[in-house]
């Protein structure tokens, strides 16, 4: 086995009940709201929480097209407390070919008068990285760090 | 106010807008004075100066004043860091995250809590 680091975690206290983040997770109309960040349009395709229901979502900047964005699977969902999707697996558990495979455990647990929510991430490999300029692409900085990274390029 | 928890996410919250995109790249090409950068965008100089500022602080460009022209350019050390992919997930999660804290905490109001 490698060593290699391919996960990740972000946690942090939200000042509001566990219910109150549930639902700005799990209703499309709060989700499109959060989940990819202004000016790009988030459009809540499937989003099925139960073991095997399907989680899609499109977005889309300056009027054009919508774009693939997110597609994948709930494995497991624990209202108020855990949401766990993969994108290795599209609705119905049917085995994806992803370009990057990830499964995303989402926790919120009571804390005070909030929520500590947290966000374990799981990857695949590293091999993956080749793809993460997409990703980048998808959340409107990807064509930027190219650009970059270009530019470093010819500076060294 | 965003809360950015590492100097990457305030890079990739500064990239996280069109206008500032463009502005980055066109300073990949070569550095630039402050008003040939503002000319192709139809805002205020003021509201163009706060994009530059976002840039300045997030460590993507520097700026440098000789006489009367400002000089924009881009800085290459933060790029280093945002080719790491992991960083760059992580980036994109804490963010996400983030967004969500913003929106549940100014949004929704404790109020509707219990509506169904």
């Amino acid at each position: 086995m490698t060593v290699e680091n391919t996960e990740l975690t972000i946690s942090r206290f939200i000042n509001a009940l566990p219910a109150t983040v549930w639902k700005a997770w799990s209703r499309p109309e709060h989700l499109a709201k959060w989940w990819i960040p202004d000016p790009i349009e988030c459009k809540v395709i499937k989003l099925d929480l139960r073991p095997g229901g399907g989680f899609e979502t499109k977005m889309r900047e300056g009027g054009g097209e919508f774009q693939p964005h997110v597609e994948g699977c709930f494995l497991d969902i624990v209202p108020e407390k855990r949401l766990v999707f993969t994108t290795a697996l599209a609705e119905g558990w049917r085995p994806t070919e992803p370009w990057l495979a990830l499964t995303a455990i989402i926790t919120f647990e009571a804390e005070g008068q909030g929520t500590r929510y947290s966000a374990r991430v799981l990857h695949r490999n590293a091999a993956d990285s080749r793809k993460h300029e997409e990703m980048g692409f998808q959340e409107g900085w990807g064509a930027a760090l190219n650009q970059l990274a270009a530019c470093a390029e010819r500076l060294e | 106010m965003e809360n950015h928890r590492t100097p990457l996410d305030a890079a990739f919250h500064a990239l996280s807008d069109p206008t500032r995109r463009a502005v980055i790249s066109r300073l990949t090409k070569s550095p630039a004075p402050v008003k040939e950068l503002a000319e192709p965008f139809d805002i205020g100089l003021p509201a163009f100066l706060k994009h530059l500022r976002v840039l300045e602080e997030s460590g993507l460009i520097t700026t440098e004043k000789t006489g009367r022209t400002r000089t924009c350019q881009v800085k290459i050390g933060r790029l280093a860091e945002a080719e790491s992919w992991l960083s760059e997930q992580r980036a994109l999660w804490q963010a996400r995250t983030d967004r969500l804290a913003d929106y549940v905490e100014t949004q929704m109001s404790r109020d509707n809590e219990n509506d169904g």
